[in-house]
């Protein structure tokens, strides 16, 4: 790990502005494959099960179970492209989750008044624990995968000190009708989805159109040129946990509306889940290339699979050995990547011809 | 920063997708005719837990009797957030009737009403919803009544009385509950008992060792110790035995995996309230099958339990232990 960082490093500082081209290059050409993984996926259960599978109303619910996965990968997308990573998020959206539900179990009412309270509620507290993971992590030093370890156990510890452990399932009926359950207006598709939309188009934006989504990439290919480029590494660093929090503590709420529960005793798994599709799609964990687009397809992969045995009635272990070959598979194709890019042959080779993974060195 | 090609490829992907949407909107969901082979669906609460394999092999049984298919699934964990994707598909691929095991009342209420109203009938197995008026049937054993038994058999191996403890798995699972209640209800109208409340083990028996180790230290004269479920069981045994306080602990588990049941032979638990999951899943499909013809069910069925002791372990209590494979 550490020999590849410090190659890609030197190849990095060598030519800085050709290389984020041609990463960029790379990079489209893997988030193309791992959307050719998906199409094949798909299309295979399709042809073995034409009248179910295909349905809008089963892609229906695939969107709607990844919808809160995929607000959670927004941030993750961008800690990992910092090189970080933030295994919080599950806790930190069940800690969001159970405070905005006491306070809006003290509020009672099931109005919009309520819900709107426990909204802000809840992003408060997701901001609140990525700020404390970011300041850890920037000004403290504190390795991230130790901090949100950290916080991991902390925000689950915390979220069943406040209940005793047991689930609150007072959710207001406006949360739980509109954005649990409910469509979009005129359409069937699911109002959580449009959500997680929304959001994965601004920060899919931010990623990767704009100087702080620039500055992310900066950080996470190299943390010392970046700084001495004058970006400000710690306040990049500390927003972009704050916004990986944030987004966990919308993903509270949603999972109230959607579970009607607080759920305390799941999500164990939710930051190994999430971490996985962002890999899968394409973004490197050792920093520096990623895309949002990636992580969204990198999130389907699990849930068509799973979707798909179901119904074609595949024992469901197998659905977690698909997503770990997976998972593996990606990381090797990173790793070749890292390098090849590493030997100098990154531009010139990324022709068609790398679409599965470059052979010729 | 030119993104002309990014954009060019979520274009295409987005094609893809409407492309696709778009072919997936001809094929229409067909429901199996009428009077071909019924296919029903069971998802369990959790895979690979012989509690449930054991109702699997009274649903697998049954079926195949009555010439019905069954695709049977179930999440990794007894966690909510991973079985409703798995009620979703179901649902999607449109069975004649589901029987599932819920994992949680209030968040496996509005899928499962959402099926029930797609068609499908819905027979609720071992644990509950909040409202299971969409239910053809909900089949259970009598938890609180098990509980209660629980009590009794703790009482029967210290007729002295002393502190008790319950190690639960997660609140919020109704049979677990209900067990609990039955429990405490017991214990507390018994003036030589000290009820000490309840513990959540999450499922997790490492979780459980941890608790009983805890309350063993707070209370070191705990006489008793009700393991709600076969997680709990294991759990305790092991938190017990760390204490080193086997002679002086009583466990009574609830259910009777090969775990158990060797625990049991080994006399690290004294007492085992076995359910009948093979009963609850031949009843299921029972009534799934009634309400796939539209004839009535009956809309709540108890099953009952069975006390095993080192006694009648390998007399009339073996036919009650659960099985890992049918």
């Amino acid at each position: 790990m550490t020999t590849t960082e410090a190659t890609s490093r030197t190849a990095g500082t060598v030519a800085e502005l050709s290389r984020t081209r041609s990463l960029r290059q790379v990079l489209q050409i893997q988030s193309f494959q791992i959307l050719l993984v998906l199409l094949v996926i798909f299309l295979i259960f399709a042809a073995l099960a034409p009248e179910v599978f295909p349905t809008w109303g089963n892609v229906r619910q695939i969107i709607q179970n990844v919808s809160i996965l995929g607000v959670l990968g927004i941030g993750m997308t961008f800690v990992i492209v910092t090189s970080g990573i933030d295994l919080s998020v599950g806790s930190n959206l069940v800690f969001s989750g159970v405070v905005a539900a006491k306070v809006m179990q003290a509020m009672g009412g099931s109005g919009w008044g309520t819900a709107i309270v426990g909204i802000f509620v809840a992003v408060g507290c997701g901001l609140g624990w990525g700020l404390l993971n970011g300041v850890l992590i920037a000004k403290a030093k504190v390795p991230p995968l130790i901090v949100t370890l950290g916080t991991l156990g902390a925000a689950l510890g915390l979220a069943q000190v406040i209940t005793g452990g047991v689930d609150i399932r007072e959710v207001p009926e406006v949360l739980q009708d509109t954005i649990g359950y409910g469509n979009v207006p005129g359409t069937t598709l699911p109002t959580i989805s449009l959500i997680a939309m929304v959001f994965i188009l601004l920060f899919g934006i931010v990623l990767h159109r704009t100087r702080f989504g620039l500055y992310t990439f900066a950080v996470g290919s190299n943390e010392e040129s970046a700084r001495r480029v004058g970006v400000k590494v710690d306040r990049q660093l500390i927003s972009i946990y704050v916004l990986s929090g944030g987004l966990a503590g919308v993903a509270g709420i949603l999972s109230l509306s959607q579970y009607g529960t607080t759920a305390i005793a799941g999500q164990s798994a939710t930051n190994l889940n999430v971490i996985a599709a962002v890999v899968i799609g394409g973004t490197s964990l050792f920093g520096g290339v990623g895309t949002i687009f990636g992580t969204v397809v990198g999130l389907f992969i699990p849930a068509v699979l799973q979707n798909g045995f179901v119904i074609v009635g595949i024992q469901p272990f197998w659905q977690q050995v698909a997503v770990g070959a997976v998972l593996v598979l990606a990381v090797y194709v990173d790793q070749r990547r890292r390098a090849a890019a590493a030997r100098g042959q990154s531009t010139k080779a990324g022709g068609k011809k790398a679409f599965f993974g470059r052979r010729s060195h | 920063m030119k993104l002309t090609p990014k954009i060019t490829l979520l274009a295409a992907g987005m094609l893809a997708a409407t492309s696709l949407s778009a072919c997936a909107g001809g094929s229409a969901p067909s429901g199996s005719a009428a009077g071909a082979q019924p296919k029903l669906a069971f998802i369990q609460g959790v895979a690979g837990d012989e509690f449930y394999v054991s109702m699997q092999c009274g649903i697998n049984a049954a079926a195949k009797s009555a010439g019905a298919s069954v695709n049977t699934q179930g999440p990794a964990k007894f966690d909510p957030t991973l079985q409703k994707p798995i009620v979703d598909s179901v649902v999607a691929s449109h069975p004649d009737a589901i029987l599932i095991a819920p994992t949680d009342v209030a968040a496996m209420q509005a899928p499962l009403k959402a099926a029930a109203a797609a068609g499908i009938k819905v027979i609720l197995v071992d644990t509950t919803v909040q409202d299971p008026s969409f239910a053809s049937s909900a089949i259970a054993s009598d938890n609180k009544g098990g509980g209660l038994e629980a009590f009794k058999a703790i009482k029967n191996l210290n007729p002295q009385g002393g502190k008790v403890l319950v190690i639960s798995t997660d609140p919020g699972v109704s049979t677990a509950d209900a067990r609990v209640a039955g429990f405490e209800e017991g214990a507390k109208a018994d003036s030589s008992f000290q009820y000490l409340g309840v513990q959540y083990s999450h499922n997790d028996p490492a979780e459980a060792a941890r608790l009983v180790s805890a309350a063993l230290a707070k209370d070191s004269d705990i006489v008793g110790v009700f393991a709600a479920n076969t997680f709990a069981a294991e759990g305790t045994a092991t938190g017990v035995r760390q204490a080193g306080k086997q002679d002086q602990v009583k466990i009574v588990g609830f259910d009777a995996g090969p775990a158990q049941v060797k625990q049991l032979k080994e006399g690290v638990v004294q007492a085992l309230i076995a359910q009948e999951p093979s009963s609850i899943g031949t009843q299921g499909v029972e009534q799934a099958l009634k309400a796939i013809k539209g004839e009535s069910t009956q809309k709540e069925i108890q099953t009952g339990f069975k006390q095993i002791t080192a006694e009648n372990i390998s007399g009339d209590g073996s036919q009650y232990v659960y099985k890992s494979s049918c």
